[in-house]
């Protein structure tokens, strides 16, 4: 797989020292400007310029030659109709402005490091500020850049696998496990977003995140109350030889103990907890 | 030190018990935790940063109760997973470090250098500017570590850090881990690592089967996992 994200170095050249609000603004004003102009010879014009201007960057040779080299055979084929007409002017129109777009977008990918563009997102974002914090939407941004490689990874993982089983035709066997991976990935994320404690930053107040975080507390003391109410007072996973739970403050021993007298132990304590 | 003060989980959904009321005081400078999977290894050190919110009981860190003051204890305490692509959000090695550090160092030029000075430290100087997708599992890890580690933690908890990783990667990452200046609070299935800790708890069936020196430790638990491996084959 192809993967334009992680195109960005740093390097000296005048692209990359222009702020990414101009790269971005030259990127739809461009894509506005070939796609409204009907002329073939414009449109060779502005797709030369802008493989100069992504030459200039110096990218990763790899990569480009390969996209630039899938956007032309898709080029082809949007212009195979015109083509078949006999109307090469428009065709190469067409081609061209395909070309043009891609090879821009790509030299603004090259020469913006993902931290220049968050920047530029939450500038944006910021008459939002009243709904979500001009950062945040930033960081919406780029965790939505990172979880596109990751989905069409999975994607081709479950696609192998469904294949390894005799299933190639099924696009259950696909469709499922790329969804239920993807949810998983989803909420990893999410989980390691937290620890790594990235958007906390942005919370409005430490009154504020002390007060959910007080809320939280509370929602999870009425779950145990409602649980322990619901489940009575065995707990259910307590199976196996297993030692006595540490006593409070102090630390645990490991010492030996049969089975069942782990397990009175165990439940010997819930029994307490939830006499009336 | 971090203090578990009857601290429990029980699944909102199902009311399975996960982690049993829990009573700990951690205080040593590498403590390592072994156990069957499922046991509630992760449950229990996810509880430390709240990601895990206890059902009952508490858990301090520094003596901050986590459930009140999560992202104070967050700060204090970095943690690593079993997967390192989860936990790796930019495009390249240094924005990635960079994004964990824009709470702390506000000037780019400042996060920046800083961002680089953590990735030499960790040994990935050179691999700064390459695609996160483009580097190896151990590389990936390494990564991960520095993004933690950039924000200076005083505790670092590592979730089965070298499950998914060769034998050479397993023993560069874990020596790194140990050297750190930190506490340093390691799940593992890595019963060699578990060894060289100052404490081993062995975590089983949702409780603290065993709290003590690794070498009996880890006896306990090969008793635990044998016994109950002979126990099905005999059923």
């Amino acid at each position: 797989m192809i993967s334009t994200l992680g195109l960005f170095r740093p390097r000296d050249t005048p692209l990359h020292k222009a702020p990414a609000w101009f790269k971005v603004t030259l990127l739809v004003v461009t894509t506005m400007v070939v796609l409204v102009s009907s002329d073939a010879v414009t449109s060779i014009g502005i797709m030369c310029a802008s493989l100069l201007l992504l030459a200039s960057t110096m990218p990763p040779a790899k990569v480009t030659a390969l996209t630039l080299l899938g956007t032309f055979v898709v080029g082809a084929l949007s212009s195979a109709l015109f083509m078949w007409r006999g109307d090469w002017w428009r065709a190469a129109d067409v081609c061209a402005d395909l070309i043009a777009i891609v090879s821009l977008a790509l030299a603004v990918s090259s020469s913006t490091s993902m931290a220049a563009m968050l920047d530029f997102v939450a500038t944006l974002a910021r008459p939002l500020k009243a709904i979500l914090p001009p950062d945040t939407i930033g960081l919406m941004f780029a965790i939505m850049l990172r979880a596109l490689p990751e989905v069409a990874q999975i994607y081709a993982e479950s696609r192998q696998a469904a294949r390894a089983r005799g299933l190639d035709r099924s696009l259950r066997a696909v469709i499922f496990p790329t969804t239920t991976r993807t949810v998983g990935f989803a909420l990893d994320l999410g989980q390691a977003i937290h620890a790594r404690g990235i958007g906390e930053e942005w919370d409005a107040t430490d009154e504020v995140r002390s007060k959910r975080e007080q809320r939280r507390a509370k929602k999870a003391a009425k779950t145990a109350q409602r649980l322990r109410g619901r489940s009575g007072s065995a707990p259910k996973r307590t199976t196996g030889t297993v030692a006595p739970p540490a006593a409070p403050g102090s630390r645990t021993t490991g010492a030996e103990m049969s089975r069942e007298e782990a397990f009175d132990k165990l439940t010997a304590p819930r029994r307490d907890a939830t006499a009336p | 030190m971090i203090e578990f003060k009857g601290a429990s989980v029980i699944a909102p959904d199902t009311g399975v018990t996960i982690l049993q009321p829990t009573t700990l005081t951690l205080t040593e400078r590498h403590i390592s935790i072994v156990g069957a999977n499922g046991g509630g290894k992760s449950t229990l050190v996810r509880l430390i940063n709240g990601l895990i919110p206890p059902t009952e009981g508490s858990v301090e860190v520094d003596g901050m109760d986590v459930a009140k003051h999560g992202a104070e204890v967050r700060r204090r305490v970095g943690f690593l997973f079993t997967d390192p692509s989860a936990q790796l959000i930019m495009p390249t090695a240094v924005e990635d470090v960079m994004l964990s550090l824009r709470r702390s160092i506000k000037d780019k030029t400042q996060r920046t250098k800083a961002a680089l000075d953590a990735l030499e430290e960790i040994g990935l100087g050179d691999r700064a500017d390459v695609s996160v997708s483009a580097l190896s599992g151990g590389q990936r890890q390494l990564l991960a570590m520095a993004g933690v580690l950039a924000v200076t933690p005083s505790v670092i908890i590592a979730d089965e850090p070298t499950t998914l990783l060769d034998l050479r990667w397993r023993a560069h990452v874990g020596a790194l881990l140990r050297s750190l200046p930190v506490q340093l609070i390691e799940c593992t299935h890595d019963l060699d690592s578990a060894s060289r800790a100052e404490r081993t708890l062995v975590v089983d069936n949702g409780q603290i089967a065993y709290d003590g020196a690794p070498a009996e430790a880890i006896q306990r638990y090969r008793d635990l996992m044998f016994g109950r491996t002979s126990r099905r084959d005999q059923q």
